[in-house]
């Protein structure tokens, strides 16, 4: 039975409530610790070798799903932060990047062959030595594997919001996930508990989305039992210069990039939205620009973007 | 494994040996289990990975034995090996059992501890289910025992779902039936949580009869001893059930009083019983409800 990151405590039916306080209760043992942060930045070479290591990892797994390198990348981040930073030697994170892509990929069982990987770079690793970088990531993640990430927590935020309309769910869903897997990357990120970071998210899509009914899903998530306000405000803050950033970037490079006629054309759907449902503030032409973005960001990593439903 | 001093040989669980070890740093008695997963091509096999990881989130429950470390090492042809070392229980509810039964003092189990070891085992079943995780092998020799805190621990758990239900241990020992559900005797293949609570509905029985409910030598016994103390099952009972592979035609056998069979059971008792031993496995009652079941309105849930 492979493991699946949007219910790592496999059930045979719908999560019930007990089942999510056991993801409440045990999502800390599935990030880094605390000083994670220092200890990256501690060093000249900290944050160095965290991003190389990324974007190996990236760059290996940018043929498979990418909850597979959102778990290779969530393996990373623990191990690095129990075992102490490693030295930046190339063969080193190389060997570090497999690994943890092909423990992801046998948790998630995924055909994958540690063949397709070898010689990139220089580098030929033998089995033994696979092995042994598995065992001590094994070891410093205490076979914890199945961890619990933010897409654990996706669908019970989003029951808090009483959204009626699936089509509207599986836009925030997809929105999210998009927010996501941008903050895997961004350190500011790294000290927030999984279920904050996925609360954030989905609350950043909600401002995107459905302005209007932003303050009431903001209302259901702070009143969840099991979140902390001031976290949860500090996370969406902090996700919110991500999400902005990307956009400003965004606007530099369409004002370059798009032609007239394709901003009127977009100008034109927009307000033809607008008249025939004057609930919703919509921003379309900057929000599919936002999207191409982020799709661009994400490189080959073909992330699942649902398009936005007509309101 | 040189961190560790094998003590005993404890006893040869369902996929392999049991050592009682202690660790020769921190003096801690523990329990090896060596796997018989061996390393492969391409590294960490995957199924060991999967279930090892599933074993240890499981084990976060206090009613479950706890997975303390996994051990990589070398066995003496050179092929790397696994062990799992977990907490050590000095006894298990076969031997507990059993020591009431035999011996210079055979007596009864206080009717409290029956109850406190069987809510204890209700609960971790409940924590496996809202796990989405199948036991599948419940039996006393499975259920490690702490005599003198009154604690019952669930073990050899997780292992199970790489393989089929076994039907010969790894030492060729057949492994016991008497536990086993209906629908898995009767070859379903789409069985769910009700296998479980069926094996739960007989552990309870043995622990107030002090003998099995069930003891059957064959999967045909098996049924048999099932159906002369339940009623042969009728459709109109369990629909679908004479659609299930290895249906037979059986003898019709009227239900017999469960009563009679667990003489010494209060009336809360047998219909706690009676609830985990439905022939059809969605009428059984669930782990987590049997928490509820007025049996244990006397017992104090506050120390669990």
């Amino acid at each position: 039975m492979e493991f699946d990151l949007e219910n790592p405590l496999t059930d045979f039916h719908e999560p019930h409530s007990d089942t999510i306080t056991s993801l409440f209760l045990v999502e800390s043992d599935h990030m880094p610790s605390e000083n994670y942060l220092q200890s990256l930045q501690a060093t000249d070479f900290g944050i160095f070798v965290r991003q190389q290591t990324i974007s190996s990892i990236s760059k290996f797994s940018c043929n498979f799903d990418p909850l597979l390198s959102y778990l290779a990348v969530n393996y990373l981040d623990r191990f690095l932060s129990s075992q102490g930073m490693l030295q930046p030697k190339p063969w080193v994170l190389r060997l570090l990047a497999i690994s943890c892509i092909s423990l992801a990929a046998k948790m998630k069982k995924t055909e994958f062959s540690l063949a397709d990987f070898q010689g990139d770079g220089g580098f030929i690793f033998d089995t033994q030595t696979m092995e042994r970088m598995e065992i001590l990531i094994l070891g410093a993640l205490k076979w914890r594997m199945r961890s619990i990430t933010p897409f654990s927590f996706i669908s019970y935020f989003i029951s808090l919001f009483k959204v009626e309309d699936p089509s509207l769910r599986q836009a925030l869903k997809a929105r999210a996930t998009e927010i996501i897997f941008k903050a895997q990357n961004d350190i500011k990120l790294l000290e927030f508990k999984p279920s904050v970071i996925a609360a954030s998210a989905l609350l950043s899509a909600a401002h995107e989305l459905l302005p209007l009914q932003y303050p009431c899903f903001r209302s259901a998530t702070s009143n969840c039992s099991y979140v902390n306000k001031e976290e949860l405000l500090q996370c969406f803050k902090e996700m919110q210069e991500i999400v902005i950033d990307g956009y400003e970037s965004v606007l530099e490079m369409v004002s370059s990039s798009v032609t007239t006629v394709n901003v009127l054309d977009q100008k034109f759907s927009s307000s033809e939205s607008e008249k025939t449902n004057g609930t919703f503030t919509t921003m379309r032409p900057e929000r599919d620009i936002k999207r191409r973005k982020i799709i661009d960001y994400c490189g080959n990593l073909t992330v699942q973007i649902s398009r936005i439903p007509q309101y | 494994m040189e961190k560790y001093e094998k003590l005993e040989k404890v006893g040869e669980g369902t996929y392999g040996k049991v050592y009682k070890a202690k660790d020769k740093e921190s003096g801690e008695v523990v329990a090896l289990k060596k796997t018989r997963l061996e390393m492969d091509e391409e590294g960490v096999p995957p199924t060991a990975l999967r279930e090892v990881s599933l074993l240890q989130m499981l084990s976060q429950s206090l009613y479950v034995v706890r997975l303390l470390c996994v051990e990589h090492c070398v066995n003496k042809h050179g092929k790397p090996l696994l062990y799992l070392v977990f907490e050590y229980l000095e006894t298990d509810l076969k031997k507990f059992i059993d020591s009431h039964r035999k011996g210079a003092n055979p007596r009864p189990l206080p009717p409290a501890l029956v109850q406190s070891f069987l809510y204890q085992l209700c609960k971790g079943v409940a924590h496996c289910h809202s796990h989405g995780v199948l036991h599948r092998d419940l039996k006393p020799q499975n259920l490690l025992v702490d005599k003198d805190r009154g604690i019952l621990k669930i073990a050899d758990l997780g292992l199970g779902r790489a393989f089929t239900v076994p039907l010969k241990s790894y030492t060729h020992e057949i492994v016991t039936l008497w536990y086993r559900a209906p629908e898995v005797l009767l070859g379903s293949t789409h069985y769910s949580t009700g296998v479980d609570i069926w094996s739960v509905g007989c552990i309870f029985a043995e622990m107030v009869r002090r003998q099995a409910l069930f003891p059957g030598d064959s999967e045909f016994q098996q049924l048999l001893h099932i159906f002369r103390l339940l009623g042969t099952p009728t459709e109109s009972q369990w629909p679908g059930v004479s659609s299930l592979r290895d249906w037979h035609v059986y003898p019709q056998w009227e239900p017999q009083n469960l009563a009679r069979a667990v003489p010494s059971l209060g009336p809360d008792g047998i219909d706690l019983l009676t609830k985990m031993l439905k022939y059809d496995p969605a009428d059984r009652i669930s782990a987590k409800a049997a928490l509820d079941h007025p049996y244990f309105d006397g017992l104090d849930k506050s120390q669990f």
